[in-house]
């Protein structure tokens, strides 16, 4: 293998640009985009031991700026990122691919968009400093926006606020680098890890705080969480899939980047928020958990289907910012498995909402139901993605949720673990309603002669939910990478093997586990199969109805407002606080837009009146 | 014209399995399965008549039915036993129906009260129907204007002492003379009568289709069915037009 | 361990799993019929009605997801029995510790939840929307619990955690007030009154069983005595250390399971709201304080 491997990615990525903006209407484009993506994932996967052992992939691109090389190369946590990321965008465009993009017009933009979008990726993943990083992260806002408004309406309008919170993010993010620069004098990572504590702790504790908020943004943690789930669930559903993968995901890399690389989880822990009220990392941990936890129940009150996931999305993003922060092996292991498992997971998530709204035209849970005879496959993918969303076994899902509970509690943080245990179990609630209203119970009779979607878009769905079986059945696939990630960065590395890991104090083995479950099932159906009499299938309008007759006309369906006794008892908690306070910020800045439009146009003379007074008064306080 | 069910009128099929051809094991297996059958029945009320008051007081603690191993139920699909508690109106008994042919095999019914024997002193009534077992295989009634509790559990003791032994098996005659029912039920309800559960298709399903399953009532039954392109019996989602029609007489 | 010896532990740690089970149910019949000044049923009762409704000659299906479900309901248990340890026998207790366990117990859930939704019945669905919810209010103190006692052990392993035991003293006298919400948080999760929000025969028609006939409520039969022993092993290997031997083990499993029925008979059904307000209030303060008194102990 060459040192200058990641040249070959990207020119491989500058060849998928240039097809899909020249000729990204064809139909056989799709296909070709596709291969492209499994190409490329495969040119890092087989230069992948290089990484593991701890050497880079380097690229020739550079430039020197301020007497600062600012240049490229991949290393193992930037390669398991885009590993993640040619997965969902290989994946988004195989679905793409086929019958579907026939009934998609802009299929070109979407195309290239999505080229582009894996390219700023790269570039970020592969960034090496903070210019690098600065540089690629406003590339991929860029993208990110233009690929969110591709649909215009609704996802427009999100696109614009998520372009606002975006520039909110990238001036923070400046703001920190110029402290940092006055500080070191680098933008080098390690130069800034060495010279880190030459500046004070109020400095450290501004540029900790600037950084969480520009790079939370993506990954839309608490406050910053209003902008993501409408952005990401009215596109188009190769969109959907891939931005609910990996797109946030880039947040949740550079504050790993950052935070365990630059300036290390030992400073967070000695860090103290003003009059030392709390830790910084417990602050942060705690902000991880309301970002799980608040998101996750704003989800349970979804009715249409595409919102559900992409609230979802960003409750599950807290949750690897739980076990990122944990200082511990095996939550660090846990939080970056988890971005793994979530990207599968919820690509397939999303592929199955977005089959079902293919086949019958809606997302909106109250208008589906019993399409599981109709549609078998996007159902078990849907089963098989709802079970590593929820964290049971045997799916991943599990494994990362065991490893980031066992951590919480291993380091003593029983509350953060019960945090985490109510958002999982907000998470089962929701996506129950998820599945059940959507492909369980009656099935309606506009839906009578629905049929499954083609194979063109049944076959990445079954890639993606084999896979989350796959990695559940032997987290240690990932765990590997995840392992040699924790030694390059220097913090504890989790002891892992093949089926999980041990730890002396109660271990995992998900291969048992696993095997268990398979076996017992095989005992469950021996003794339903074999014992007893043969049953007979009737029709869903042979069902008891206290003596009622029923008839096809009748919605015998309970589907809207799943959880009545809940909501009752938490539903005055949902007081959309920052919402109001958004659009409080939106009145004030129109307000002040229109007093400048004012005194611009000289519209009124009482405005200079008034700002003569204001004026006078300061100067005289002053004085 | 969709040929939805062959109709065969002289048909001489019988039951899969009679009972010479059995083995000794499966002789053993059944004599077994009686027993438990005996010694667990979960009884579903149909309580519209006067009987229904005469059933806690032989469910509580003075006559106790669990220590029979008597449960109640909610709904037909668990339970073994219809009881029906008193006289059945016309429009009631759509819904009996409706209930016995949801309810799963074995299963049992019980007529409490004289008015599910001969109408009782709703005699003269238009509404009601007399005599239950015209329209529902029967095993047992427990006549009585109402029946003791004493008569009930009484009752209830030697159908399970039939159980034991394999003779209640009336259930299996709804299957087997299916058209005989068909054709009162059809008298009460006018010829549109039909409801959700296909009997017919579920005879084939379990070997019970009978020489007498099938005939003219069922020729009807089937005959509406095909006319307003019910096809209820394989696709009750195309009931389009029928969904008006139903349970209005 | 050989291989032999493990298949024979997965063999037969659910079959005594299930056979307990049928005792426990039981003897919760019978001490209800007792309270209520009843004789109550024979003493193979359970196992019966077990029988009986599988050796049903009918029975519907309302789909493969129908079926898929109820298999899915049996696999998760067994599952779970083999990760429970009991004397004489650990299963693969080594392999995946208290957490693990805890979500292994709740795959039958979800199998039953799946299946109940195939059926196309609003009462079962309702049903499964009461369950999540109570699942949702009891698994929070329930949490608690388990965090303090972890902490307080210093271990997730089962095993471990029996052997601490042994070797000083029951959870039940180092951690009582944990140990007081956790016998809270099981009786909620038995489903017994005043929690009987999903069953709630009156008002939703038995909620998840509406649509089970035959063979499919025999499942669920056998989950109720499965689920049961579960529950009540879970709080003995927790709370009383384990068992010794099988003559104290058993005797400890009947009475964990004995104060919920004792209390269940007393009461009505609470609302679905009231259920959630009471246990995010009593079991989670006491499991907190409890949890409290852990930490502060160090």
């Amino acid at each position: 293998m060459s040192v200058l491997d990641l040249d070959h990615v990207f020119f491989l990525l500058i060849v998928n640009i240039g097809i899909a903006v020249l000729w990204g209407n064809r139909p056989f484009v799709g296909k070709i985009l596709t291969l492209l993506y499994i190409l490329e994932g495969l040119s890092i996967l087989t230069s992948y031991h290089v990484l593991l052992s701890g050497a880079v992939l380097s690229s020739s691109l550079t430039f020197t700026v301020m007497q600062q090389t600012v240049q490229w190369q991949l290393g193992v946590s930037g390669g398991f990122f885009a590993l993640i990321t040619f997965m969902a965008a290989g994946l988004a465009t195989w679905f793409s691919s086929g019958v579907w993009a026939r009934s998609y017009a802009p299929i070109r933009l979407l195309h290239s968009y999505m080229a582009l979008n894996v390219a700023a990726m790269l570039l970020l993943l592969a960034s090496n400093d903070f210019l690098g990083l600065f540089i690629a992260w406003e590339l991929v806002s860029l993208v990110s926006f233009l690929i969110i408004a591709i649909n215009g309406g609704r996802s427009a309008k999100a696109a614009y606020s998520y372009i606002l919170y975006a520039f909110l993010g990238a001036m923070a993010i400046l703001l920190a680098l110029i402290i940092i620069w006055n500080a070191t004098n680098s933008f080098s990572y390690v130069e800034v890890r060495h010279h880190w504590s030459t500046m004070s702790v109020n400095r450290q504790l501004i540029v900790v705080l600037l950084l969480i908020t520009g790079f939370g943004i993506k990954m839309a943690i608490l406050p910053f969480h209003r902008w993501q789930a409408p952005a990401y669930a009215y596109v188009p559903a190769p969109v959907a899939a891939f931005l609910g993968a990996i797109s946030s995901r880039m947040g949740l890399f550079a504050l790993f980047i950052v935070l365990l690389q630059v300036v290390g989880i030992d400073v967070i822990q000695t860090l103290w928020l003003p009059f030392e009220i709390i830790n910084m990392q417990t602050f942060l941990l705690w902000l991880a958990a309301l970002t799980l936890i608040i998101p996750t129940f704003i989800a349970l009150r979804q009715t249409d289907a595409r919102l559900l996931l992409a609230w979802h999305g960003i409750g599950q993003g807290g949750f690897m910012l739980l076990g990122i922060l944990s200082a511990n092996a095996l939550g660090t292991a846990g939080g970056i498995m988890h971005v793994f498992n979530h990207a599968s997971y919820q690509a397939a998530l999303f592929f199955a909402v977005f089959s079902v709204s293919y086949r019958t035209g809606t997302a909106d849970l109250d208008r589906l139901g019993g399409l599981v005879t109709r549609m078998p496959i996007s159902f078990t993918v849907m089963l098989v993605g709802i079970i590593g969303l929820a964290g049971l076994p045997p799916m991943n899902g599990f494994v990362s949720k065991w490893l980031i509970y066992k951590a919480l509690l291993d380091e003593g943080m029983p509350l953060l673990f019960l945090a985490a245990v109510i958002g999982t179990l907000g998470t089962i609630l929701s996506v129950y309603k998820l599945i059940h209203n959507t492909f369980l119970g009656q099935l309606r009779l506009e839906h009578e002669n629905i049929k499954e979607v083609p194979w063109s878009m049944s076959i990445p769905m079954m890639i993606l939910a084999s896979i989350v079986f796959i990695t559940g059945y032997f987290p240690g696939l990932l765990l590997e990478s995840i392992a040699a990630m924790q030694s390059t960065l220097g913090i504890s590395v989790v002891d892992y093997h093949l089926g999980g890991v041990n730890t002396g104090k109660g271990n995992l083995n998900m291969i048992v586990v696993v095997s268990t479950m398979l076996m017992a099932i095989g005992m469950g159906a021996l003794i339903f199969f074999v014992l007893g009499n043969p049953r007979k299938q009737v029709t869903q309008w042979d069902n008891y109805a206290g003596g009622h007759f029923l008839t096809s006309d009748m919605r015998y369906q309970y589907s809207h407002n799943f959880y009545p006794g809940l909501m009752r008892v938490i539903s005055p908690l949902y007081r959309n606080t920052i919402f109001w306070l958004e659009s409080a910020i939106v009145s004030t800045v129109q307000f002040m837009a229109h007093i400048s439009y004012a005194l611009f146009m000289q519209a009124n003379y009482l405005l200079y009146l008034i700002l003569l007074v204001v004026i006078s008064l300061l100067w005289v306080l002053a004085v | 014209m969709k040929d939805v069910i062959p109709i065969q009128t002289n048909n001489t099929e019988t039951i899969a399995v009679s009972k010479n051809s059995k083995n000794i094991y499966q002789q053993a297996i059944d004599t077994f399965s009686n027993f438990c059958r005996a010694r667990s029945l979960f009884v579903l009320h149909y309580c519209t008549g006067c009987g229904a008051i005469e059933l806690p007081p032989a469910m509580t603690s003075r006559f106790d039915m669990e220590r029979l191993g008597i449960q109640p139920m909610v709904t037909p699909r668990q339970a073994d036993i219809l009881l029906i508690t008193g006289y059945v109106s016309i429009k009631t008994l759509k819904r009996v129906i409706l209930t016995y042919e949801q309810m799963q095999g074995p299963k049992y019914v019980i007529g409490i009260c004289s008015c599910t024997v001969n109408g009782g002193m709703y005699w003269q009534s238009y509404a009601t129907a007399k005599v239950l077992s015209e329209y529902l295989p029967v095993d047992m009634y427990i006549a009585g204007c109402m029946p003791r509790p004493e008569a009930v559990l009484t009752g209830l003791q030697q159908l399970m002492k039939k159980i034991e032994k394999g003779e209640a098996n009336s259930w299996e005659n709804y299957f087997k003379r299916y058209d005989y029912y068909l054709g009162n039920q059809q008298h009460l309800f006018g010829d549109t009568w039909h409801t959700p559960t296909d009997i017919l298709e579920e005879a084939r399903h379990y070997h019970l289709y009978g020489a007498e399953s099938t005939g003219n009532n069922t020729a009807r039954l089937i005959k509406y069915t095909v006319e307003h392109d019910l096809t209820k019996l394989d696709a009750p989602l195309r009931e389009k037009d029928s969904m008006t029609k139903r349970g209005k007489k | 361990m050989s291989g032999q010896h493990i298949f024979l532990e997965l063999i037969l740690m659910p079959l005594l799993a299930f056979m307990i089970g049928l005792f426990l149910v039981l003897m919760m019949r019978k001490v209800r019929a007792r309270i209520e000044r009843r004789v109550g049923p024979p003493f193979l009762q359970p196992l019966w009605d077990i029988i009986k409704l599988y050796v049903k000659k009918m029975q519907i299906s309302h789909g493969v997801i129908h079926d898929l479900g109820i298999i899915m309901l049996l696999g998760g248990y067994i599952t779970a029995e083999v990760f429970l340890p009991v004397p004489g026998m650990s299963g693969f207790t080594s392999q995946g510790d208290i957490i693990t366990l805890i979500y292994l117990m709740m795959v039958p859930s979800l199998g039953l939840a799946l299946g109940v939704g195939q059926c196309a019945n609003p009462n079962g669905s309702i049903g499964i929307s009461r369950a999540l919810t109570a699942m949702l209010a009891y698994d929070i103190p329930f949490i608690v619990v388990i965090a303090g006692a972890c902490l307080y052990y210093g271990t997730t392993d089962l095993t471990e955690i029996i052997a601490l035991q042994k070797s000083q003293q029951w959870g039940l006298l180092s951690m009582p007030i944990l140990a007081l919400a956790g016998l809270i948080a099981i009786h909620a999760m038995l489903g017994k009154e005043p929690f009987e929000i999903y069953v709630a025969p009156a008002e939703i028609a038995t909620g998840p069983m509406v649509e089970m006939s035959g063979k499919y409520l025999g499942s669920l039969f056998v989950m109720q005595c499965l689920q049961i022993y579960t529950i009540t092993v879970l709080y003995t290997s927790l709370f009383l250390g384990g068992g010794y031997t099988w003559f104290d083990f058993i005797p400890k499993l009947f009475l964990v399971a004995l104060l919920p029925v004792m209390i269940t008979v007393i009461f009505p059904r609470y609302k679905t709201d009231d259920v959630l307000r009471w246990l995010w209030k009593w079991p989670t303060g006491l499991a907190l304080l409890g949890l409290a008194i852990v930490v502060l102990q160090g």
